[in-house]
Parts: C-alpha cells; sequence; structure tokens
C-alpha cells in the first residue's frame, strides 16, 4: 500500500503542472505578462507590475534623470531571487520578476537606447518570455548543482515554516492597525476578528471585513 | 480606440500573469520537491485564510482597493497584484463550495485556470477604470492594510526568519545573523539575508564545506558587495563616520552611471 502510494506520488512530480521541465514555461508566462504589463506603463502610463517607489525609479528615466538607480536595483534583486529560489524551492516573483524583469530590465534597454521590447506589444510579450524561461532554466540547473547533488535542502523545512509561522501574525497586526487609524474602525476590526475567531474562520478577514463595515458608516479622512 | 487596445492587451496580459501566479502558487504547497513560484509571505498569507473563501476573498479584496488607488493615481499595479489578490481570489473561486484546499489551492491546474479568469478582469479592471473609488474603503486600506502589512515585512518577518534560523543551528543562527545584519543595513529588509544565512548554515550542517557551500558563501558576499556598492552604500558608510569620501571613489560611482550625493 505504501509502495503504490509512493509510486503514484511520483508520477504526480512527473506529469505536467507538477514536473521541473514545465517550470521555465510558468515562468515565461508570468514574465511575459509582467514585461508586457511595463510596455502599457511606458505607453499609457497605467499596468506596470510594481508598487509606486520602484516604478517612480523607471519614471525617473523615462524623464531623463538617468536609468542607474532602476538597472543597479533590480538587477541585484533579480540575481538574489534566483539564486535563493533555485535553493529553497520556491522563486520570489516580486523580486525576481516584477522588479528584475519588469523594472530592471527594461531600465538597461533604454538606458542603451533599445526602446522596441518596451514600445510594441508583440515584441515586450516576446521579450518577457525569452527572459522568464531564461530565469526559468537558471534556477532548473542551479538546483541540479546544489539540491541535487548533495542530498541537502539546504534548510527549505525552516524557511517555509517562517513563512507559515508570519502569516499567522497578519490578524493581530491588522486589529492593531485599525485600532491605529480611529475608533469606530478598531472596534468594527476587534467585533470582525472575535466573531471571526468564534466561527473558527481565520481572523484576519473578520479584521478587515469589520474594519471595512465601520470604515463605512464612520469614514477617516485619506490624509 | 485606444480603450479598445487597452482591452484586448489587459485580456492577454492578464490571463498570462493569472495563469503563471496560480499555477506557481499551488506548487509552492510542493516545494521543495516541485520549484514552486510566489514569496514565502504569499504562502504564509494563504495558510492564514486556512482554505476558507470568504477569507481569501475578504483578504484580497482589501489589497485591491489599495491597488486600484495606486493604479488610479500613479499607474501602477503594486506587487500586491500578483502576490496576494490573484492568488487569493483564484482559491476563493475554487472554494466557493467548500472544498478542501488539498484539492484546489494545492492543485496547480485547477489554480492555473481560476487564476487565468481573475487575472482577465482584475487587470482590464485596473487599466480601464482610471474613475476615482470610493474614498472611505481607499482610506481603509491605506490606514490599516498598508501599515499591517508594512509590520509583517518588518519587524515582524524578520524577527521570525532570525529566531527560526537561531534555532536551526550554530551555523544557520551564525550565518543568519552575519547576513541578516548586514541586508538590513544594505538593503533595508533583512530577511533575504538570514535566507542566505539559513542556506549557507544548513547547507554545511548536511554536507561539509564542499564546492557547492563553497561557491555559494563567495557568491553570496559578492552579492553583498555589489548591491552596497550599487545603492552608495560605501560611501554612507564613510560620511556616517565622518570620513570624506575620495574622490576616486564617488568618479568611480560616477563612471558607472550612478550619482551620489
Amino acid at each position: 500500500m505504501t509502495t503504490q502510494t509512493e509510486s503514484l506520488e511520483k508520477d504526480m512530480y512527473k506529469s505536467f503542472w507538477y514536473a521541473d521541465w514545465s517550470f521555465p514555461i510558468f515562468v515565461a508566462l508570468l514574465s511575459a505578462g509582467i514585461f508586457a504589463g511595463t510596455h502599457m506603463y511606458y505607453v499609457y502610463k497605467i499596468g506596470a507590475f510594481n508598487d509606486v517607489a520602484i516604478v517612480a525609479m523607471l519614471e525617473a528615466g523615462i524623464q531623463g534623470a538617468g536609468y542607474g538607480a532602476a538597472a543597479a536595483f533590480g538587477a541585484s534583486f533579480l540575481f538574489a531571487r534566483v539564486l535563493e529560489g533555485a535553493l529553497v524551492g520556491i522563486l520570489d516573483i516580486g523580486g525576481s520578476l516584477q522588479t528584475g524583469i519588469g523594472i530592471g530590465v527594461p531600465a538597461i534597454l533604454l538606458a542603451s537606447g533599445i526602446t522596441a521590447p518596451v514600445e510594441n506589444f508583440i515584441l515586450s510579450l516576446i521579450t518577457g518570455a525569452l527572459l522568464g524561461a531564461l530565469v526559468g532554466y537558471s534556477i532548473l540547473a542551479i538546483r541540479k548543482l546544489t539540491v541535487g547533488q548533495s542530498n541537502s535542502t539546504f534548510g527549505a523545512d525552516i524557511m517555509m515554516g517562517a513563512g507559515n509561522a508570519s502569516g499567522r501574525f497578519l490578524g493581530p497586526l491588522i486589529v492593531i492597525s485599525a485600532a491605529s487609524a480611529s475608533i469606530p474602525i478598531g472596534i468594527g476590526s476587534t467585533i470582525g476578528a472575535a466573531i471571526f475567531y468564534i466561527w473558527k474562520k481565520p481572523v484576519a478577514g473578520g479584521a478587515i471585513l469589520g474594519a471595512m463595515i465601520f470604515g463605512a458608516i464612520f469614514p477617516i479622512s485619506l490624509e | 480606440m485606444e480603450l479598445i487596445e487597452v482591452a484586448i492587451k489587459s485580456i492577454i496580459i492578464g490571463a498570462l500573469v493569472g495563469v503563471g501566479v496560480g499555477a506557481g502558487a499551488a506548487r509552492m504547497f510542493h516545494a521543495p520537491k516541485a520549484q514552486g513560484m510566489g514569496a514565502f509571505r504569499t504562502l504564509g498569507e494563504l495558510n492564514a485564510c486556512a482554505g476558507d473563501a470568504a477569507s481569501h476573498f475578504s483578504f484580497g479584496l482589501g489589497f485591491f482597493f489599495n491597488a486600484w488607488a495606486s493604479s488610479v493615481g500613479a499607474g501602477a499595479f503594486t506587487q500586491d497584484v500578483d502576490h496576494r489578490i490573484i492568488p487569493n481570489w483564484a482559491a476563493a473561486v475554487l472554494m466557493r463550495k467548500g472544498r478542501r484546499p488539498e484539492d484546489t489551492l494545492h492543485n496547480p491546474k485547477k489554480m492555473a485556470i481560476s487564476g487565468g479568469i481573475i487575472g482577465i478582469i482584475v487587470v482590464a479592471f485596473l487599466n480601464l477604470t482610471a474613475s476615482a473609488i470610493p474614498e472611505s474603503l481607499q482610506a481603509i486600506a491605506v490606514h490599516v492594510l498598508v501599515p499591517a502589512a508594512n509590520l509583517l515585512i518588518n519587524p515582524v518577518m524578520p524577527v521570525i526568519f532570525w529566531l527560526a534560523a537561531l534555532d536551526a543551528g550554530k551555523r544557520s543562527g551564525f550565518w543568519g545573523t552575519i547576513f541578516g545584519g548586514a541586508a538590513h543595513l544594505i538593503m533595508g529588509n533583512a530577511v533575504p539575508g538570514v535566507v542566505l544565512g539559513i542556506l549557507i548554515g544548513k547547507g554545511v550542517d548536511d554536507s561539509g564545506w564542499n564546492k557547492v557551500t563553497k561557491t555559494l558563501l563567495i557568491s553570496v558576499i559578492v552579492l553583498f558587495i555589489l548591491s552596497a556598492f550599487f545603492r552608495g552604500f560605501d560611501i554612507q558608510l564613510l560620511e556616517s563616520m565622518y570620513i570624506t569620501p575620495p574622490e576616486w571613489l564617488l568618479d568611480f560611482h560616477k563612471l558607472l552611471g550612478l550619482e551620489v550625493k
């Protein structure tokens, strides 16, 4: 019985949706979309897949203040995340794809005067897909050379545990932030969290809903 | 005409991103056996919602208002579209009939399909609605969710990862502390440093100082030196020690296209 489930599991990790060889395809799809998002921002000023502060670095370059900051920031993030992603088994898409490929690479291209991949939608999709596939294959190669060779998971279990543990903090943190925002929102958030806890539902969800309901009745200013 | 162009492009982008994020997020639950993509915090948050459709939806909704405000204001979606909104809403759609996370959230095929659909809707919506969102909801996002998420990223996550490194053995604790401190100084967040410290510590614990672990340590050090240089950390360090940075160093920064004030 155990050997049967084991072999079933082995087969599962060879199928398309779980296998190593399909990983670069998924990275290429996501990366094509993110790079095309930067194209949207370049052309229509909307649609970059990143935070305001990071998009502002690219915008500074577009306005003529130099692409150095965006290029260096993006490239160093990309490098760090590819290395980390291969070893822990989870590629951080924020640093690698959204900042590295979505901001860093366009900054390098635009700084060298190559505008076509950013200006043209089809070219942006192709560029993004190729870069994504390259990232995917680099990760598989590093995995083979490290994890595959040495029988060590490089502490991936520890980091998964820490990642899960940090999610638990979210519920209480939302109630604390809500209580600092205004008294009614704090009360709503507290009630929502308590009700969700009694209902055996995640506290974070109740805290947000409570804050939103009370925030709609007793609005606070945006400033 | 431009509206139709934006709509068509948004649908293509949304589908591509959604499929990638959905499949990557589901594969995270099978790491390290299968290579996943997303983020540790996404994994933690997906688990925090514990497979409850309403929680997944409301968690995504909170960040959606923030992303909407940021898109209207600055054209930037925020990273949350890929990190939080698409994975949580894709999970919410799959779980609406109360199915187990093992059959839904952890299944890359199902998550890719529902992620693709959510991606199209979210990206098209954000790109096409440049009109204002209800200000009271925007204010909740700015005053409640953003501070909570910022607290999570710093200092909660660094501390949890750091303590995990200290508990994982002498080597992980040592390298995690060294690189964690350096990462907070250079990059402004200790998590990447602590993670690299655990990698090195556990790698050496399991297989000793071989070619792989040595290469790893050297590349991490090179990485830190390079990002310190490119962020002008060297100049700031000298200045905060009341030493005037030498002219050649400033020239070297300029040569590489990075003006240091």
